[in-house]
């Protein structure tokens, strides 16, 4: 369990030392700042629940994004042959890697605080429950999104495909929504069920409840064992 | 002890490694030789525990990597061929990384890491991001990284390309002094390194064992193992009747004048022809000027073994001493099995 901590802690490390992450940041607050701005100052809605959806659509391109090297890149430039000679499990590798994200996933969120600052110091009659409902499901989906994009990374290829691949996985889970009407009645409660954004917004009415935070983590750990398939299928790697 | 026993790997259609099989003892520094491409380095990665063997098993002292692959890597240290590592940390990030990876108490790391920083001459690049270390420093960095947490099992792929022959000497000395407590297997196709630095040798081939002895003993395998120099002066000088009573022997011209002739016989190591010759030269009435053998170096041999030269003196009609080592070299297998 260390060993993933360790893993995580310096990806994460190594990853606040590029340019590029703040870059991303940057963009993504003015992003949001615009969608922000737009909502609070021409509507005058003192909630986020559409930043959130806002959000979430985001985590679609950002997280692919910094999990496509994880594993790829590794694979790349030939250190995961170190790191798999070390007497680590490989489960640990692949958790530290999603962790990792994750970490980056509650900087990014921790940074979009600054639209929650503004509304508790201009609006009136805040739901604080939703609002800290709807952040601890947008880390819930992220965690989800980030051990898919391990999964795609843990494919014999490059980060790009490693970022195509991730996306569309991403973007099946999210689109559901938008077929749900044009299913059958029978199928309907099985595709919502695997819909991210009907658990999502369970979160975002401020409902925390078991079957949402289970689903996620099933997905999480779904991905992450399928990582784990991925590197030892074709006698890549050595089981551990 | 590591043994490695019928290891085999394939790669598609490809035998990369097939059916090897060889020993590391204790206290040993063995040399792995071969070609681009023969093998080594898978054959390495399987042993370190990254590539999965398509058959055969190996085991330190006696117990199989692969019923417990933790238990079997803490004990190795490895250094990759290439030696990848992690651009954007600096050194000293990077070795306190691995070593919390490989779970080293922090009082033991720091007493490692005087240890590798004082060894690997690391002290001026310790804070230095390793993207920017020039190779010969990077080299140290993953030699560092290998042997940090002291392992029994040192496994080093070419571990010398890149460096400066001052760095390659300091190098050698660091391997040389780590092999008189650990097991160490080295890969390279620079001979002289092998030569300075190994006790045994194992050749490799197209996937295939064709040595592994002592270092001593490999001109052995040949059947032009040593060079017998000769520079004779007298009349009409013509050894074509020599030729024809030994067969087997291979002669080359170097200088031919009408008085003075130079040349060189190639012979095996078992058979010593000095005095046949030196009576046939008496009978012949001609002065011997110079007569002298030397062996062949290591470089010669290992291009004799692995340029097919050898295989192709095999399926010509043997003297019985190549029947010999022809049969030396098949039962090299069985005999480390025994």
């Amino acid at each position: 369990m260390t060993t993933v901590f360790t893993i995580a802690k310096k990806e994460y490390q190594v990853a606040m030392r590029l340019v590029s992450t703040y870059i991303v940041f940057i963009l993504f607050l003015v992003v949001i700042g615009v969608f922000f701005s737009n909502m609070v100052f021409k509507i005058g809605q003192a909630e986020l629940r559409f930043l959130f959806e806002m959000i979430h659509i985001i985590f679609l391109f950002y997280i692919p994004a910094i999990t496509m090297g994880s594993i790829a890149k590794e694979r790349q430039s030939g250190t995961l042959e170190l790191l798999s000679t070390l007497p680590i499990k490989l489960s640990s590798i692949i958790w530290g890697k999603i962790l990792a994200a994750l970490y980056q996933i509650i900087t990014i969120i921790f940074l979009s605080l600054t639209f929650f600052v503004i509304i508790v110091i201009f609006g009136e009659g805040i739901d604080y429950g939703a609002i800290i409902c709807g952040y601890i499901g947008l880390i819930m989906v992220g965690f989800a999104y980030a051990s898919i994009g391990v999964f795609a990374s843990s494919f014999p290829s490059n980060q790009i495909l490693a970022f195509v691949l991730a996306l569309l996985i991403s973007a099946a889970f999210y689109v559901l929504k938008f077929v749900l009407p044009l299913l059958p009645f029978r199928v309907l409660p099985v595709v919502q069920y695997l819909s991210f954004d009907y658990h999502l917004s369970s979160f975002l009415k401020g409902v925390i409840d078991t079957r949402d935070i289970l689903f996620f983590l099933g997905v999480t750990v779904i991905f992450a064992l399928l990582a784990q398939f991925n590197l030892q299928s074709r006698n890549l790697m050595q089981e551990r | 002890m590591i043994k490695i026993e019928n290891l085999s790997r394939n790669f598609g259609n490809i035998k990369a490694v097939d059916d090897i099989s060889f020993c590391i003892q204790d206290r040993e520094i063995l040399g792995f030789l071969g070609p681009n491409g023969a093998g080594k380095t898978t054959t390495l990665r399987m042993i370190v525990g990254y590539l999965q063997p398509t058959s055969g098993n190996i085991e330190i002292d006696g117990e199989s990597i692969f019923a417990n692959p933790i238990k079997a890597s803490s004990q190795i240290g490895y250094l990759p061929e290439h030696n990848p590592l992690y651009d954007e940390m600096t050194v000293i990030e990077l070795l306190a990384y691995f070593a919390s990876l490989r779970k080293l108490k922090r009082d033991y790391f720091k007493e490692r890491l005087d240890y590798v920083v004082k060894n690997c001459g690391l002290k001026e690049v310790l804070y230095q991001k390793i993207g920017t270390l020039s190779k010969g420093y990077r080299q140290r960095t993953g030699l560092a990284q290998a042997i940090l947490h002291n392992p029994r099992i040192l496994i080093m792929d070419e571990p010398t390309s890149g460096l400066d022959p001052n760095q390659i000497i300091e190098i050698r000395e660091l391997i040389r002094e780590l092999g008189k407590e650990k097991m160490v297997l080295l890969s390279s196709h620079i001979m002289q390194e092998v030569q300075a630095l190994c006790d045994r040798i194992v050749i490799i081939n197209k996937g295939k064992i064709i040595v592994d002895d002592t270092k001593d003993n490999l001109p052995n395998y040949l059947k032009k193992s040593r060079l017998l120099t000769l520079e004779v002066q007298g009349d009409n000088v013509d050894f074509s009747d020599f030729l024809a009573m030994y067969p087997f022997l291979e002669m080359e011209v170097f200088l031919q004048t009408e008085t003075i002739c130079k040349m060189g016989f190639y012979e095996t190591s078992e058979i010593d022809l000095r005095k046949e010759l030196a009576s046939f030269i008496r009978q012949k009435g001609w002065l011997i000027l110079e007569l002298s053998t030397s062996k062949l170096s290591l470089e010669s041999i290992f291009h004799e073994l692995t340029e097919g030269e050898y295989s192709s003196a095999k399926t010509e009609v043997a003297s019985p001493e190549q029947e010999e080592q022809n049969a030396h070299i098949t039962s090299i297998d069985e005999e480390e099995q025994q």
